[in-house]
């Protein structure tokens, strides 16, 4: 067995060092001259520093050593398949599974409920985001095994997002636009996105740069256009709850 | 405790569900060496490891510190030293985001050094940063959102025009990276803790919008990296 852990880890370790040097060479500014917190919140934000700087330590080295080489391989592996369209349905359940557990989605989903009163239950919500998702993974396949810019996907896409703010409730809309994210987690940006650069290299008169990348991308559209599907639907159904109460009001003046 | 237990179930649900669909396709459809596919094991191990102790970290120690600042700021009630630190914030947060490392990583390799980390790395991290500051002065003066979203994105198409095409994809990539686990509750902290002092009626609608602000402003800067380089 000829397996690498950590290989190369004191050199990640180092890097990350000098990734968080910014930060709490900013927090020391702030805490001499703003905050002058106590000794005791001291220790605790410190042990919060230790703690990111570990595991963004071993994050990091686990993509590595694992993540970007293996993902690649596979990818290289599934773009010499036979039936290359089988890749389609692959990156639709890749997406769907990888959106329906994600925890940043449940958060959304409990967002737009309160934002909804409870008028869009949460499983449609996570249904809705989740095969969004899936077909946004699919799409990059389909994008990848044909070689379309990633302009036609993205530029209406854009354009469908800034018309249906029009008609969404007000609430929904500044959720929309700030779910972008939630569907991005720690697998996909790296992963799947390795995956894809696998699969773009072994693709015939397809370069890596420029179709492996731009699946984040789209699958950052895929809940900001979920959102606002269901809140265009809510904002109707605002409507003709303010229509039935206009005319329950006629009612009672014609009487 | 309680604290522990939730994050390690959080990350165990984002980290499996994926690690599940490849081992099918391991045993179906690729048939890697038992060895290649080990360390692809250990590297899932990895990653959820430092996960947990990376979001525990932040929110021991990031995130009340983002919130402090976020107050500490606002109380100044200077409207340049919230726009200068905003800027300063947004750009130190993504240097550090995991997200944006592991993109430039596979840039950096992928371009075959052409394209080198740190200055990717550096191009996010300040759009990041001058959008955040936007997102300050749009709060402190009420601009609605919808002006900076459209005035964005038509930069954006703009700047497409003149830039190299392998830097399109690369900078909405970027665009969706910045909004990782360090980022968006740090960002977010800051702006409703900014909101609420400055504006206190209306603080949660303002303070919402900052995270599709952010992401982008690293469009913006990637697609400008793409026009001085092309």
């Amino acid at each position: 067995m000829n397996l690498h852990i950590f290989i190369g880890f004191q050199q990640m370790m180092g890097e990350v060092a000098i990734a968080l040097l910014p930060l709490v060479g900013l927090f020391l500014f702030f805490q001499f001259f703003f905050l002058k917190l106590s000794y005791r919140k001291l220790i605790d934000i410190a042990v919060g520093f230790i703690l990111t700087f570990l595991g963004l330590s071993f994050f990091l080295q686990g993509v590595h050593i694992g993540f970007l080489p293996i993902g690649q391989m596979i990818g290289v592996d599934l773009g010499s398949i036979e039936f290359v369209w089988l890749l389609i349905p692959i990156g639709f359940i890749l997406g769907f599974f990888a959106a329906y557990a994600e925890p940043a989605v449940q958060v959304l989903i409990h967002q737009v409920e309160k934002a909804s009163g409870g008028y869009i239950p949460q499983k449609v919500l996570l249904y809705t985001v989740s095969i969004g998702v899936g077909i946004s993974v699919a799409l990059s396949m389909i994008r990848i095994l044909l070689g379309i810019s990633l302009w036609y996907f993205i530029l209406p896409g854009y354009i469908i997002a800034l018309i249906m703010v029009k008609y969404s409730s007000k609430a929904f809309a500044s959720i929309a636009f700030d779910s972008g994210g939630v569907a991005t987690g720690p697998m996909t940006a790296t992963f799947i996105l390795a995956m894809f650069v696998g699969i773009a290299s072994v693709t015939e008169g397809r370069d890596p740069l420029l179709d492996g990348f731009g699946m984040v991308a789209l699958v950052a559209l895929a809940p900001i256009l979920s959102v606002l599907t269901l809140g265009i639907l809510y904002s109707r159904k605002e409507k003709e709850q303010y229509a039935q109460e206009t005319k329950a009001k006629a009612h009672r003046h014609d009487r | 405790m309680d604290n522990i237990k939730d994050t390690t179930i959080e990350v165990i649900q984002s980290v499996l569900p994926i690690t599940i669909v490849i081992t099918i396709l391991q045993f179906t459809l690729i048939w890697l060496p038992t060895e290649t596919f080990l360390q692809f094991l250990i590297g899932v191990v990895l990653v959820g490891f430092g996960l947990i102790l990376f979001l525990l970290g932040v929110n021991i120690g990031l995130l009340p510190v983002g919130e402090m600042i976020g107050s500490a700021l606002s109380k100044t009630k200077s409207i340049w030293l919230i726009v200068i630190f905003g800027f300063l914030l947004g750009v130190v947060v993504t240097i550090a985001e995991p997200d944006v490392r592991v993109l430039s990583t596979q840039v950096d390799q992928v371009s075959n050094g052409g394209i080198p980390k740190s200055v990717l790395i550096l191009a996010v991290a300040l759009g990041v940063g001058l959008f955040v500051a936007l997102s300050m002065i749009r709060i402190v003066f009420s601009i609605p959102i919808t002006y900076i979203l459209a005035g964005g994105y038509g930069i954006i198409f703009l700047l497409a025009a003149f830039t190299p095409t392998t830097f399109v994809p690369l900078s909405f990539d970027s665009g969706g990276v910045t909004t990782g686990p360090l980022t968006v509750p740090f960002i977010m902290a800051l702006g409703v803790g900014t909101a609420s002092v400055l504006k206190g009626k209306s603080a949660s609608q303002d303070g919402f919008g900052l995270v599709a602000l952010a992401s982008i402003g690293p469009i913006i800067s990637v697609l400008i990296l793409g026009v001085i380089y092309g």
